[in-house]
């Protein structure tokens, strides 16, 4: 632990945004703590959040589940920088409904009953909805191993979080452009999901974003 | 404690319990029939008895908590009825007194005795020993139940957390062997110190008793410095308090403590009373003269010397407080009264209450509401969080309590790294980060639902003059206090038209501003700086007023609230003491394994909190700078670990934020 050249992986107080979590990559398998897979799959995608191999290439003898949750964490804490932007435009006296094209109007899963929510209420409350499942002592006590039976419940989550994305990409296109740009969120999630076949293909309606990463065979086992 | 993994098996909707069940007219999963079979059905029914018998447990042990409270309050009513009987008894002994000494003046003037009615000394009670009989039945029967528990699965640890607390009710303290043995040293020795901080110390530790305390303190108060008297009667106190932390050595004790062995809680003292045992202290003489039990009282002064305890290099200076102490002994009266306010809080353990999931990231900040059981929390993962600590939901199998978020905050474009509750308006809170924004934030009602409509006056002004990443803020008198890795330091008014107020800047400090705070009624701003510089800067002027320097890079610092003086943590584990009048370090220590992080003082500037990368939240006695508790709260993500504590304003939370994404809340 002390070996006096060790490196410390700290965001110091007073430290410039420039050199946040700027510090040298660590090897997987130094990673000896609980929180190792989410300290991976930051450290990949901050390498380069464009290569989506690299950041949805589970370790060896890695727990998939594990794997699938914890990218699902991620995905999810990245969309508040997307929710963040459509606040400013996306309101509800606009945006009434949850719509992507105009052939469903998605209800709101948030509440007792399903509520038809305007969309901006929709992201908020699929997130929240989302920030509560994932974080819940009940399903996911643990963050280094889960039930079978719990992993069964980030298909339905998914399939919300891409709702957010489709409505950004049909109704506020260049802010989702803009978002995109920066972070390549929606190529990885499409990549991850479809590679993990959590979404049936159909569901998936965004037209292919350009430079995307064609998938060959999928892994893993049918979630949706 | 695990949940059973088989609650799907129950029939229901078990998503929809959570929210997020599919609930969409595409409908991909309509819910299949149910079908029932002879080992579904009694696996279900062996859950539910597994539940039941769970249930039930429970109920033992609350069953116990009550007991055992109950044993608590009739113990306490035992040694008020103690206390009466032993004040009564130091009247007589006064009257005795009195009386004699009347009769040798009046012997002495007029060369005879005076005719006094009842010249006999007053009677000795015989010391209430305590019931050994009693003691060990309760033993006895915690054991059964502890036992009893463990047969049927419940995890050790609950046991324990369940009696930390029955401890804590009985007013047992549980730390360690080595602190406790810290903790009554200092107990035992504090008194020399005759600062404004020791006479404050003593209500805390001795809960209950600080009614006396206050009392005698107030009584004497207009008085520059310690009278002979006060240092008698606190000198008396003390061996009082004494017994309580002594309780498991009653043997030890000498004759002269027996027979208030049972003191645990004192009752309200008059005046009268108080004036009393002043009295009796100028007595104390003569009672040993006319011989009866003057041995009883003869008041044992402290020797001079202070004993700071073994706390690692806290022996460096150890008197250096108290001098400072004294510069500021106008500022207690109200101190005092806050401090009954919130006395309960600081004489027992904390123990963990609430665990806070809801963030995807660590949290970095973490704040009380100024009144009200709620809290709210700042993260990485660019939200803040809002609390309601009497908004939980009751778990359905589990002990313990969870809080879901009443709110989420979205505004931020990255990691929010600082937050601050509005003072002197508790409706609104700021919050700052990596974005090199400030938000201001309208808080919603306690009573909102986190599913409610967006609303968008949640969203207040946004101050953007920062260029950097903003690591602290401190809100005052309605005005912000912000520092940031751009060099600055900004005062501003938040809602004001033109908001920015002035801006601290020091050309000659190489570092950034890590840290500030504001000190001296609002009027100064205290900022750390990464290298290691403390300045003070005057508001009034922008100026520097005050510069110290040390090694280690700061990454907190916090103003004493009654006395001059400047709290610090370091990257090199110490946390340091300044005199914010002469710039001397006053005090340093070593207060963790690893970086110090966090730091929180308690309203009435006794107690100290510090959170570490080394994961650990530790209590510090102010005056004996001591370590009374430790709590290690949360796991490390990388090389971070705490980010961050508070202490409740009025309440008795404290609570800790971690890089692993939690925030706990101990009570
Ligand atoms: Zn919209
Ligand atoms: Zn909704």
């Amino acid at each position: 632990m002390a070996d006096g050249t060790q490196i410390l992986r700290r965001n110091r107080p007073g430290s410039k945004a420039k050199d946040f979590c700027r510090w040298p990559d660590q090897p997987f398998e130094e990673m000896d703590n609980t929180l190792a897979v989410q300290q991976l799959i930051q450290q990949t995608i901050r390498r380069d959040p464009s290569n989506l191999e690299a950041i949805l290439k589970m370790p060896e003898a890695q727990e998939e589940g594990v794997w699938k949750y914890e990218h699902l964490r991620q995905f999810c804490m990245e969309l508040n920088g997307l929710t963040v932007r459509l606040q400013s435009e996306c309101k509800p006296n606009t945006c009434t409904q949850m719509t992507a094209t105009e052939q469903w109007i998605f209800l709101c899963a948030a509440h007792k009953t399903p509520k038809e929510c305007p969309a901006i209420d929709y992201t908020r409350h699929t997130l929240d909805g989302a920030a509560c499942l994932l974080n819940s002592n009940k399903y996911f006590p643990s963050r280094v191993s889960i039930r079978d039976s719990s992993v069964g419940k980030l298909g339905s989550v998914c399939r919300r979080v891409y709702r957010i994305f489709s409505h950004a990409y049909f109704h506020h296109r260049a802010i989702f452009d803009a978002f995109e740009k920066e972070t390549h969120l929606c190529k990885r999630f499409t990549y991850f999901v479809t590679k993990y076949s959590i979404i049936s293909k159909e569901i998936l309606i965004l037209p292919k974003l350009d430079d995307e990463v064609p998938i060959n065979q999928p892994v893993g086992e049918s979630e949706a | 404690m695990d949940d059973s993994s088989v609650s799907h098996h129950n029939g229901g909707q078990v998503g929809s319990e959570i929210g997020v069940s599919v609930n969409n007219k595409q409908n991909e999963e309509s819910s299949q029939s149910v079908q029932y079979s002879i080992p579904g059905i009694l696996h279900f029914i062996q859950h539910e008895w597994a539940r039941f018998e769970l249930e039930r447990s429970q109920w033992e042990v609350d069953r116990a908590e009550f007991e055992a409270r109950i044993a608590f309050l009739q113990g306490e009513r035992k040694g008020q009825e103690n206390l009466k009987n032993d004040l009564v008894r130091r009247i007589k002994m006064l009257e005795y007194a009195l009386k004699q000494e009347r009769g040798k003046f009046h012997k002495l003037k007029y060369g005879v005795e005076l005719q006094q009615g009842d010249m006999r000394p007053p009677p000795e009670e015989p010391p209430v020993e305590p019931d050994p009989a009693e003691r060990a039945q309760w033993k006895q029967g915690r054991q059964l139940i502890k036992q009893y528990l463990q047969e049927i699965g419940y995890t050790d640890t609950i046991l324990d957390i369940r009696s930390n607390r029955v401890r804590t009710l009985l007013g047992v303290n549980n730390e360690e062997q080595s602190e406790e043995s810290n903790y009554r040293n200092c107990d035992k020795h504090h008194y020399s110190t005759n600062t404004a901080l020791g006479r404050k110390m003593m209500m805390y530790d001795y809960g209950g008793k600080d009614q006396q305390c206050k009392g005698a303190v107030s009584g004497g108060y207009n008085e520059e410095g310690l009278s002979v008297q006060e240092n008698a009667v606190f000198a008396n106190f003390e061996f009082l308090a004494n017994q309580e932390m002594d309780m498991d050595e009653i043997e030890d004790i000498d004759a002269k403590q027996a027979h208030h062995t049972q003191m645990k809680q004192g009752e309200e003292v008059d005046h009268e009373a108080e004036e009393v045992l002043n009295e009796l202290n100028l007595l104390t003489e003569t009672e040993a003269d006319g011989g009866g039990q003057g041995d009883e009282y003869v008041v044992k002064f402290p020797s001079g010397s202070s004993t700071s305890g073994p706390a690692g290099e806290a022996d460096e200076k150890p008197l250096a407080l108290g001098e400072l102490a004294q510069l500021t002994v106008s500022n207690e009266p109200e101190a005092y009264d806050v401090a009954g306010a919130s006395k309960e809080s600081f004489r027992k353990t904390w123990n963990p209450k609430y665990t806070l999931r809801s963030h995807f990231d660590g949290v970095r900040a973490v704040a009380f509401h100024p009144n009200e059981a709620a809290l709210v929390t700042a993260s990485e993962d660019h939200t803040l969080k809002l609390w309601n600590l009497q908004r939980t939901v009751p778990a359905k199998k589990s002990a313990g309590l969870d809080v879901e978020p009443l709110y989420t905050f979205r505004a931020h474009s990255g990691p929010v790294l600082c937050l601050a509750m509005g003072a002197p308006r508790s409706e609104e809170c700021f919050s700052a980060g990596k974005d090199g924004t400030i938000r201001v934030w309208n808080l919603p009602s306690a009573t909102a639902d986190p599913y409610d409509p967006y609303d968008a006056a949640v969203q207040g002004p946004v101050l953007r003059d920062h260029t950097d990443a903003i690591w602290s803020l401190a809100s005052s008198h309605g005005r912000l206090l912000s520092a940031s890795a751009d060099g600055t330091a900004r005062l501003w008014s938040p809602r004001a038209p033109r908001p920015l107020l002035a801006t601290l800047r020091d050309d000659t400090t190489a570092g950034d501003p890590a840290a500030a705070d504001f000190a001296d009624a609002a009027t100064r701003a205290a900022v750390a700086y990464n290298d290691g510089t403390l300045l003070l800067y005057d508001l009034e002027t922008a100026q520097v007023v005050l510069r110290v320097s040390c090694s280690s890079p700061t990454t907190r610092v916090r103003s004493h609230p009654t006395l001059p003086v400047l709290v610090t943590a370091h990257e090199d584990r110490h946390i340091r003491f300044w005199d914010a009048v002469s710039g001397r370090c006053a005090h340093a220590m070593v207060a963790h394994l690893d970086a110090v992080t966090g730091l929180a003082l308690d309203p009435n500037g006794l107690f100290l909190l510090s959170g570490s990368h080394d994961c650990s939240v530790r209590l510090w006695n102010l005056d004996t700078k001591t370590c009374v508790q430790e709590i290690t709260a949360h796991r490390k993500k990388f090389d971070e670990g705490i980010l961050d504590v508070a202490f409740h304003p009025v309440r008795p939370y404290i609570a800790s934020a971690g890089a692993d994404g939690l925030a706990k809340v101990f009570v």
